[in-house]
């Protein structure tokens, strides 16, 4: 069975995305396991890293992916040539992208189809987001084409989120040890929580628990982990490792990048390191429970 | 030396985090939704049921033979007007039911079933249990789906929680007012001050009850607060003030300064601590117009007339200059007394 992890917090500029880029590179560069990456946020900064994406002239600052490396414009067929994880509210069919790392595919994102998705309030309708990407992930070919589904979401509440959650068999928190983060984690929990409520008790959705992330050397981030690590029940749910604050995470997201992957680091590079102990929690969890 | 910083998590966020964490390892699992097909539940028999028209009935017809035909008929009209708005909209609250072999067992929701089949229904939307639930298990799992909703108000909050903790001391065969906020935080999954506060709350008085009963006081906070006002007469000025809409804050204040008059009125004098002043502070003020009265009506003293020329270069319109000027009058004034 597929592993589906995704990373969720409806606080912006926690780490979502460079934490789903760690975790997806570590898995099928590292583990060498079948590797989907699903990105869920209409920004599509997640995709923007694997495949090219263009500008979509329908839809002013909305992105879209580059035409599939197997579409052949001269075939016959309805297929535009594009395909992205927005298809799946739409019920047309969906085709990964391969990408250059080895056992990594993507299913990108298409910015107005997800923020259409987002948008719903209806009743009905909004059943039908929060349960399509489970039901898709749930299908025979896609649990036996991978072993491990990374999801970023957009950094809200909304249906996008809570459909990632309700696919999802594992959860992480990327959180920086701030006020309005912390407040952050408070909401993401409540997702959580009611997603443990609903769930069959032998499919459980696993929080692994909180990542501190961009953890400085002052007195508020210290105090505020230890404040955390501290709580009842919560402590639990604290990664014993931390992100620091570092410019090589934010470096290699850069176009030009060299070496492109924190994993081409040497192996005793310190940030390498960092993140690769935290990536092997992880994936420690959610292959060996 | 300049203060220590401490940062600490809030307090209310703190207990969030906790409750959240603990409430979801209670329950996970107790509120799966899902949709099932009707023809697969059953009423359970050890449940007193509330009609007499049962599945079969509704979907064979009743027998004109049936014993009971004018009553069975009279309940399936009763149900008409629900089975029209569940035609329409659905039903709005899943039924509750428990896993029997392959089949379930209802536990609520007999009328919404029975109307569903009327409406033409074959499936309806149901909250299922693992196994069939004790009676303390219902009304907790009515519990943590009622402090989910907020429209939920704290009378009927207060209602909830006394049934389960009326349940829970019967099993444990303890009196009601033995139970501490310890077996309470674990029996709801709240924190302990959230206990400690619903324990208070069930303790109060008539009048307050009442007050919460018409909605008049909803915040729990709050009512714990009055309620564990001990003076009937500091209560009663804390209740009125929270009707009048002050805050916990202000609550506070009147109680702890009831409190405190109240010792006065002992006789106990408030006994000063530190060491004894040996100065005088003349006090502090923004207002420019305020210190320069000050200043000038010492200096228009007839006596003091000869060093008033050492104020003539003051910046009235300067907090410092001014402050300057009225520890130099001070020096003055000492040298003249000496």
């Amino acid at each position: 069975m597929a592993q589906i992890v995704v990373n969720a917090t409806h606080k912006g500029g926690e780490g979502k995305t460079t934490n789903s880029i760690m975790l997806a590179e570590y898995v099928a560069l590292i583990l060498g396991l079948k590797t989907l990456i699903i990105d869920m946020d209409p920004q599509g900064n997640f995709s923007g890293r694997y495949i090219p994406m263009e500008y979509d002239p329908a839809y002013k600052g909305g992105r879209i992916p580059s035409l599939h490396p197997d579409f052949n414009p001269n075939e016959e067929g309805e297929w535009d040539g594009r395909s992205t994880i927005g298809n799946i509210f739409y019920g047309k069919e969906v085709i990964p992208y391969p990408t250059l790392i080895p056992n990594l595919e993507i299913l990108p994102a298409h910015s107005s189809k997800l923020q259409e998705a987002e948008a719903v309030t209806k009743n009905e309708v909004l059943e039908k987001v929060h349960l399509q990407l489970k039901r898709f992930l749930e299908l025979q070919e896609v649990q036996e084409s991978y072993n491990v589904i990374i999801i970023d979401t957009p950094p809200s509440k909304g249906p996008l989120t809570i459909a990632a959650i309700k696919a999802a068999t594992h959860m992480v928190i990327p959180s920086q040890m701030e006020q309005f983060s912390i407040e952050g984690i408070y909401g993401m929990l409540q997702l959580w929580k009611q997603e443990s409520y609903a769930r069959e008790k032998n499919k459980p959705i696993n929080l692994i628990g909180i990542l501190p992330n961009q953890i400085r050397d002052i007195k508020l981030h210290k105090q505020f982990l230890t404040g955390l690590r501290k709580m009842n029940g919560v402590g639990d749910y604290v990664m014993p490792h931390v992100i620091k604050k570092r410019a090589i995470y934010t470096e290699i997201l850069v176009e030009e990048a060299n070496p492109k992957s924190i994993f081409d680091l040497p192996k005793g590079n310190v940030a390498r390191q960092e993140y690769e102990s935290a990536c092997s929690y992880i994936m420690e969890r959610v292959l060996n429970g | 030396m300049a203060k220590m910083k401490v940062f600490n998590i809030g307090k209310g966020l703190s207990n969030g985090l906790e409750e959240t964490i603990s409430a979801a390892h209670n329950y996970s699992g107790d509120l799966r939704v899902d949709i099932i097909p009707i023809k697969r539940i059953d009423v359970d028999p050890d449940n007193p049921r509330d009609f007499l028209i049962n599945m079969e009935d509704l979907q064979n017809g009743i027998l004109p033979s049936d014993i009971h035909f004018t009553r069975k008929s009279q309940e399936r009209e009763n149900l008409e007007t629900l089975a029209i708005s569940i035609k329409e909209q659905g039903i709005i609250n899943p039924i509750i039911v428990y896993k029997h072999g392959e089949r379930y067992r209802l536990i609520a929701g007999e009328r919404r079933t029975l109307a569903s089949i009327i409406a033409g229904k074959t499936d309806i939307q149901a909250k299922i249990l693992d196994t069939k639930p004790t009676e303390l298990k219902i009304s907790i799992l009515q519990w943590i789906e009622n402090i989910e909703r907020s429209d939920l108000s704290l009378w009927e909050r207060l209602k909830n929680l006394e049934k389960i903790v009326s349940v829970y001391t019967k099993n444990k065969n303890i009196n009601p007012d033995e139970l501490t906020s310890t077996m309470l935080c674990n029996l709801i999954g709240c924190s302990k001050p959230h206990a400690l506060n619903y324990k208070s709350v069930l303790l109060a008085d008539s009048l307050l009850q009442n007050l919460i009963q018409e909605n008049k006081i909803k915040n729990l906070e709050k009512a714990a607060f009055l309620s564990n006002i001990k003076s009937p007469d500091t209560r009663q000025e804390a209740i009125n003030a929270c009707l009048a809409g002050a805050n916990l804050k202000k609550l506070k204040m009147i109680s702890t300064f009831a409190s405190k008059k109240n010792q006065e009125k002992q006789n106990n004098p408030i006994q000063k601590r530190g060491r004894q002043s040996s100065s005088v502070t003349f006090g502090m003020t923004k207002n420019l117009n305020v210190a320069r009265t000050i200043i000038d009506s010492i200096l228009n003293n007839s006596s003091l007339k000869h060093i008033s020329d050492h104020f003539k270069n003051t910046n009235w319109n300067d907090y410092k200059s001014i402050s300057d000027a009225f520890k130099q009058l001070i020096k003055k004034l000492e040298e003249i007394n000496i």
